[in-house]
This record gives structure tokens, C-alpha cells and sequence, in this order.
């Protein structure tokens, strides 16, 4: 399965992607998300599920069935906009509370067996190029804790300019 | 010379982005400035905390890193506060702490580099930011006098911190974790894990739980 995380208006969503999605799950702005609230009980009440239940409480389960997420974001600062962050804090039940050591740091275990190859579109007219070394440093970082394969991190002006690059 | 500490963390209390800001404190207090306190643990920021920061001569933010970067509900106030500081154009110095489960201090690194981005964006000074490694312990051995044990290196760090905000100065982004083997860390946290497992009645296999 793909998975596409995004924080774009409908409109520009339906321009990019026009044709049908198959096997694929979008994660779209259009729902209200709550924050996570750093209790752990994603590890210790309800092992590999979010105790918020607002609809983004399975996302672990969701991501461990792809093979690729394409996150759409705007730079935020050289990192992702609030809504994509909070997708992201709010998966990790996806990983399993115990450490492992990777490239000499510690990262968490794995808690299922599914690699994905992470793709990022980055937006926004003011990113500069210090944002954009973090951004890939981030999204390096990013694949290391979660497993995955950091396959591509690409900047754009406008969100114009991802229409056929996306898809 | 007023300070605001503003602590990041969702956590309503027990934070260890809380007890930072505590040994902090004790540090700044004898430099004899103004201190206020605020916990940003929503998103979203009030118009008189706004109104607070952007009167205050230093901000010194303290938040737990998730997943390598800036909570969202705290970077969701960021950008907010950008909006509001940028208009301003005060000469305010922007200081952060973050602080990770993780053993390495340095991988705190891009959350504290987008710290600095921000301030660039809000037409702020960049002061200094500390990367704090195995943080969850910070909590539990919070009775444990700063500069001392596990604690050496965190105090030692937090003490330039200290300097540098009473010189309102900038200095190099420092990266410390705690005085404490790691694999005996690494096998504490994860006796942790367990014993919280049990509290809430699973058993410790059920935290490789998949679904």
C-alpha cells in the first residue's frame, strides 16, 4: 500500500493527483487531529495503537502495511507544517518502546517488519537554503528511527510546480 | 532583564522539559532577574502570552524532541508567535533546551536548528541551544544536586547556558547526556516499559504487540 500525507487545500490536492488512487491512503487536513500528548500509552496501555481515538489513532497499523509514504508538506522552518508533524507524532506506536543501537546511536526497536521508501515534497516561497540541509538531515533521520529508506526529498517554490512529479 | 522560560511539553506535570527549566532557574535566580514562567502544552498561544513573550528580553524554550524534530502543538505556536514577534522587530535572544529518550544529546540537533530558523523567520537573536540526551531519566533523579553524578555534564552546560543568557550573548550549540552507562540506560528504560506494562495490566510480551 502507499500512503500520502498531506497538508494541501482539496483543490490543490485533486490538480495533482486527477487520476483515481489505487491502494492508496490519503491522510488529508480535512479531519480534526488532536495533539499527542506524550503519555506512552501507544506503548504501555494500547501496545501499537494511540489511546486518542479522534480517527489518526491507528496510524502505526497504517504505515506497517506500506511500502511507500509521499509526504506533501510545506517547510516549516526546514521541517514539516504543524498538520504533518502531528501525523507523524501521533505514529509512534509504529515503533516498539526498546532501544537498538543503528550507525552507533540509539534508536528505537522495530515493531513490525515492513520497510517503505519515504518520499518528501517540500513547499513554500521563503525556503532558504539553510532550511533545506536541515530538511534533508531531518528526513535521514526520520527513515533511520522509523526503518525506512529516505528515497527522495525534493523543494518547491510553489505547489504548482510538483503536477506531474508527484504522482 | 526579563526572562521568559516557556516550557514545550504536552505533559501537564512530571516533565523532564519541566525539571530543565527548574535547575535553570535555581541558576538564573542569582543573576537577579525578572523571571516569568509559561507552559505551552496546547497549541496555540493567548494574546497576553504573546503580549508576555514579546516584552520579554530572552526566550528560553525547553521541550521533549518527537520524532527528530519540534512537538506540533509547540511548533504550531511558533508559527504563530512568528507572526505576532516578526512585527515587533525587538531585539529579543531566543535560547532552547531539548531533550530526547535517545542517549545521544546530538540527536536533538535539527530540532534545535529549526529553533534557529524560527528565530531567523521572527526577526529574532539566535542565543544558544542545548541537546540533552536521555532525558527520561531528568524526572527521576531530579533530587540529585546539579554538577553532581549522572548530573555533571548537564550542569556543566546548563551553567554556560546560564552566563550566556545573563550576558544576553550568543555561543556554540552544546550536546551533553547523562554521566551513566549507556547499556545500563538502555536496559533501565526498558525495565521502565515493562513495570508500566504491568501497571496497566499486560504482560511484557504485549509490548511487541502488532495489529
Amino acid at each position: 500500500m502507499r500512503m500520502i500525507i498531506h497538508d494541501l487545500e482539496q483543490s490543490d490536492f485533486q490538480r495533482l493527483f486527477s487520476r483515481p488512487l489505487n491502494h492508496t491512503m490519503v491522510i488529508s487536513p480535512d479531519a480534526t487531529i488532536r495533539h499527542c500528548l506524550g503519555c506512552f500509552g501507544c506503548w504501555i496501555k494500547t501496545p501499537g495503537a494511540c489511546v486518542i481515538r479522534d480517527g489518526f489513532g491507528n496510524m502505526g497499523e497504517h504505515l506497517s502495511k506500506c511500502s511507500e509514504v509521499l509526504v506533501i508538506s510545506q517547510c516549516c522552518y526546514g521541517g514539516f507544517s504543524p498538520f504533518v508533524k502531528n501525523i507523524f507524532d501521533r505514529s509512534i506506536s509504529y515503533v516498539h518502546p526498546n532501544f537498538r543501537n543503528r550507525n552507533g546511536e540509539m534508536h528505537h526497536k522495530r515493531r513490525y517488519k515492513n520497510t517503505a521508501n519515504l518520499r518528501v515534497f517540500f513547499y513554500g516561497e521563503t525556503i532558504t537554503e539553510g532550511e533545506e540541509t536541515i530538511a534533508r538531515g531531518l528526513v535521514a533521520a526520520n527513515a533511520l528511527n522509523l526503518g525506512w529508506h529516505a528515497a527522495e526529498v525534493s523543494f518547491s517554490y510553489d505547489i504548482a510546480e510538483l503536477e506531474g512529479r508527484v504522482g | 532583564m526579563k526572562i521568559a522560560l516557556i516550557n514545550g511539553s504536552p505533559k501537564t506535570s512530571g516533565s523532564a522539559s519541566g525539571c530543565i527549566l527548574q535547575n535553570l532557574r535555581s541558576l538564573l535566580d542569582e543573576e537577579g532577574s525578572v523571571i516569568g514562567e509559561y507552559h505551552l502544552k496546547r497549541p496555540g498561544v493567548s494574546a497576553e502570552e504573546v503580549a508576555a513573550l514579546g516584552q520579554s528580553d530572552a526566550l528560553v524554550f525547553a521541550f521533549p524532541l518527537y520524532v527528530d524534530g519540534i512537538p506540533s502543538h509547540l511548533l504550531h505556536s511558533l508559527v504563530q508567535l512568528e507572526q505576532s514577534l516578526v512585527k515587533e522587530k525587538q531585539e529579543t535572544m531566543v535560547y532552547a533546551l531539548a531533550n530526547c529518550g535517545f542517549y545521544e544529546g546530538h540527536q536533538n540537533r535539527w530540532a534545535l536548528a529549526m529553533m534557529e530558523s524560527w528565530c531567523s523567520k521572527a526577526g529574532l537573536m539566535w542565543g544558544q541551544g542545548i541537546g540533552i540526551g536521555a532525558g527520561g531519566m531528568l524526572p527521576a533523579i531530579q533530587s540529585v544536586p546539579l554538577g553532581y553524578g549522572p548530573k555533571k555534564n548537564f550542569g556543566k552546560a546548563l551553567q554556560q547556558l546560564a552566563a550566556n543568557i545573563a550576558n544576553c550573548s550568543a555561543d556554540e550549540n552544546l550536546f551533553v547526556t547523562a554521566n551513566f552507562p549507556k547499556l545500563v540506560y538502555k536496559l533501565a528504560a526498558e525495565a521502565g516499559w515493562v513495570r508500566s506494562a504491568k501497571a496497566n495490566g499486560l504482560r511484557w510480551r504485549d509490548l511487541s504487540l502488532r495489529r
